[in-house]
Formats: structure tokens, sequence, C-alpha cells
């Protein structure tokens, strides 16, 4: 009998990674340095040291909650914009160069000026924040734009109320933008979030740890908070498309 | 209801004049069938009285009817069901079992919950007339309704289409006046500019 589907596919993804796992540890052995490249096993380590203290979760809990508020107030103001701007023209043209700067303007950029501005506790929120919501926005937009016209001369003409056309009609011209547009902007919000927190160090923070671990070049320790990174994002990220794609059906 | 008045109505395409002058009244409970060649402005006359159109000349009066359509194309909401399209535009789920139940007199029983694009495009053309029919409306529109079905079925939807108009103003047009000769219609057709 042939192995079912999933099967087929959860073995090849054992595969796949075992294969950069392999890659990883005959680099590290070519490197031959633990305090300049962590083997898995040393990082496996280091994590399964880590996971017990409680500083390792205060450090998890804070920068998920920042990362998380920053992300959903930018998914929900650039949705918000997004519907605003599809309904009043005026309105687009006004936030056009705004945003357009704000997906244009170098990460870093928006992280010095708000430490400056604001120090480092709100850092990743507002990082977050300003990752997200030109990205939501602008799919937000196309999304409403893709809208079938022909059903909207329908729901005219039968005087559907406004609630059931938005739900019923652009709710799933707009899903598939906003699907694919979420799952990149959650991924980039960890990654300028975390940057910004290594940058502003603020307390209790992933970004924090792994600042100290670069100046105690306890590499392995790195990239065991670079492991708990990753695997946060990722579940995040299938959660939320979970979500997401329930929503859009 | 009162009559509709359509008045001096004149529409244009660029240099070609699809209707000029055009005046017609359909009276309150009329069944209409609407003939003409293709290119003679059939369409573009239904499209004029639903307000998706402004003409460039004329008026339709009263003001404010309410209307449901069949439209050249079905227009049905991917992905739901012959039965959620009917409750699209009227009622909720409590209707649920009234829209089965009217939905049958047009097609099987187990076709009633696919999703619209599992049916063949006879099928979809049924769900749109009655969609068109099932929906709250002063008067009922229909263009080229009869299209992708054979013989007997287009016979078995007009009588569906009598049967559930429910004395509300009908106004269809369809290049197939030969086969509804049978039924009660009153003829218009759009004179050649």
């Amino acid at each position: 009998m042939k192995p079912a589907k999933s099967t087929k596919t959860l073995r090849r993804g054992l595969l796949v990674t075992l294969f950069w796992l392999g890659i990883w540890q005959a680099a590290s052995m070519l490197v031959a340095k633990p305090v300049l490249f962590a083997s898995p096993l040393d990082t496996l380590k280091a994590l399964l040291e880590l996971i017990p203290t409680g500083d390792y979760w205060r450090s998890v809990l804070g920068s998920l909650g920042r990362i998380s508020l920053g992300f959903l107030l930018g998914l929900l103001l650039g949705l918000l914009l997004g519907v605003a701007s599809f309904r009043f023209r005026l309105l687009r043209t006004l936030l056009s160069p705004l945003l357009t700067l704000m997906k244009t303007v170098p990460v870093a950029s928006f992280i010095i000026l708000i430490l400056v501005w604001f120090g480092s506790a709100w850092l990743a929120v507002i990082v977050a924040l300003l990752i997200v919501l030109p990205q939501i926005y602008f799919s937000a937009l196309s999304g409403l734009e893709s809208t079938d016209r022909a059903l909207l001369e329908f729901a005219k003409v039968f005087r559907v109320p406004g609630g059931r056309t938005a739900w019923g009609i652009y709710r799933p011209a707009l899903m598939p933008y906003l699907t694919g547009s979420c799952a990149s902007a959650l991924g980039m919000s960890w990654k300028a979030g975390i940057a910004a927190e290594v940058i502003g160090t603020p307390l209790r923070s992933i970004g924090e740890q792994m600042y100290l671990s670069k100046v105690y070049m306890a590499t392995a320790e790195l990239f065991a908070w670079t492991m708990t990174v990753i695997l946060l994002s990722t579940v995040l990220e299938k959660l939320l498309l979970r979500l997401l794609r329930s929503l859009g059906t | 209801m009162m009559d509709i008045q359509i008045r001096n109505l004149t529409q244009r395409f660029g240099s070609k004049t699809v209707f000029r002058d055009l005046s017609l009244t359909l009276e309150d409970g009329g069944l209409y069938g609407l003939t003409a060649p293709s290119g003679r402005g059939k369409t573009t006359l239904l499209r004029i009285l639903m307000g998706l159109q402004k003409p460039d000349g004329g008026s339709v009066q009263p003001a404010g009817i309410r209307w449901s359509a069949v439209f050249q194309t079905d227009r049905l909401l991917p992905g739901r069901s012959a039965v959620e399209q009917l409750l699209f535009v009227r009622g909720s789920r409590r209707d649920r079992d009234n829209a089965c139940a009217f939905l049958s007199g047009l097609l099987l029983e187990n076709s009633l919950h696919q999703p619209v694009e599992q049916l063949s495009g006879g099928m979809q053309r049924r769900v749109a007339i009655a969609r068109a029919l099932w929906a709250e409306s002063d008067c009922v529109l229909m263009d080229e309704p009869f299209t992708g079905l054979d013989e007997a079925t287009l016979r078995q939807t007009a009588q569906f289409i009598l049967t559930n108009r429910q004395g509300r103003t009908l106004l269809l047009s369809t290049h197939q006046k030969e086969l509804l000769a049978d039924y009660p219609f009153r003829w218009l057709s759009l004179p050649e500019e």
C-alpha cells in the first residue's frame, strides 16, 4: 500500500530538516570554534538550560507581548486605513506618500528615531506597527479593488444591505490578499522587532538577551534565542493563517 | 405600484445611437417580452431601468422602483450554494427551509446545497432566475433568462416564472420568442436606428 500523502510530506520534511542540521553540524565542525559558530547540539543544550529559567520566560513573554501588540495594531490600522482609502479617494491621495515612505524607509532609521523620541520601552511595538501597517494597507486596497464589479452591481440592484455586501462580496475578495500579506508581515515584524530590541535593549526582552549573549560571547545561547524566535514566529504564523483562512471561507 | 413610464429615452455610444426617444409604458403587474436583434439595445434598456446606466436623455418614472433581476451573466456568489444565493438577497438562516422548497421547483434536491460552481451552466442560470423571483421587488427584469436551457427545461422554467412572479411586473428579453408563444406575454420590440 502507498503511504498517505501527509505521511509522505512529513517524511520529506523530516529528511530536509536532517539534511540542513547535517550541514549546520558540518559547518560548525569545519569552523571548530564554538565561540564563533555553535553546533546544533550545543544550541540544543543551551536551549534546554534556558527553558527552565524564569528569565527565559519573562523575556519570551515580554517580546511576544510587544511584537504581537505592534503587529495587531498595524493590522488593525492598516485595515481601517485601507478600507477608508478605498471608500474616500481624497484620503487615499493624502495617505499615499506617507505610506510609500513608511514602506521604503530603512528599519534602522525608524529604530534610531523611535529610540530618540520615545526610548526603548515601546520601541519593538512601534517598529512592528510601522513594518506591518503599510503592507496591510496596500494589500487591503488591492484586495478591495479586485472585488467583482458585476457582483457589486447585482447587490446594488437587489438593495442588499451594506453589511451583507461587505461580508458576502468584499470579504471574499479581500481575504486572499490579506492572508498572503499577513504571513509575510508577521515574519517581518518579528525580524524588525527583535532587531529593535537588540539595539534598544529594553528589559525583559529576547533582544536584550541576545545582546547579552553577544557581550559574553555565549554563541550557543545566541543561537538558542534565535531558535526561540524562529519557533515563535512560525507557530504564530501558522495560527494566524488558520484563523484568516477560516474567516475567508 | 404604479405603471412604469419610460419617456423619450435616448442612448448613444460614441457616434452610434442605440435608441432615440424611446417611450414605453409597463402596466402594473404586466407580463412583457422584449425582443429585438442583437445590438439593438435590449441589455442597455434593462440596465437603464435598473439604474446601472444613465441615459443620454429621457426618464423612467416613478423613481424608487424596487427591482430584482436576472443579468446577462449569472452573477452568483462564488463558493456559496443555491440556497445561500437566495438567502443573500432576502431572509436569514431561519428561512432556509422556505428557500429550499422554493428552489426545488426548479432544481433537484441534491443540488441545492452544493457550491454553485459545481452545478451545470443551465442549473446556475435557474438559480439566478429563482433568486430574482425570491427577492422582494416591485418589478422583475430578466435579460435572456433561458440562455443555455434546452426546450423542456425552458418550458418548465417559464412556468416557474409565471407561477412565482406574484403579480409583479415582469419584463423579459429573449431571442426565443417562438418558444414562448403559449405564454401570455405582451411583446415589445426596439426600433432600428
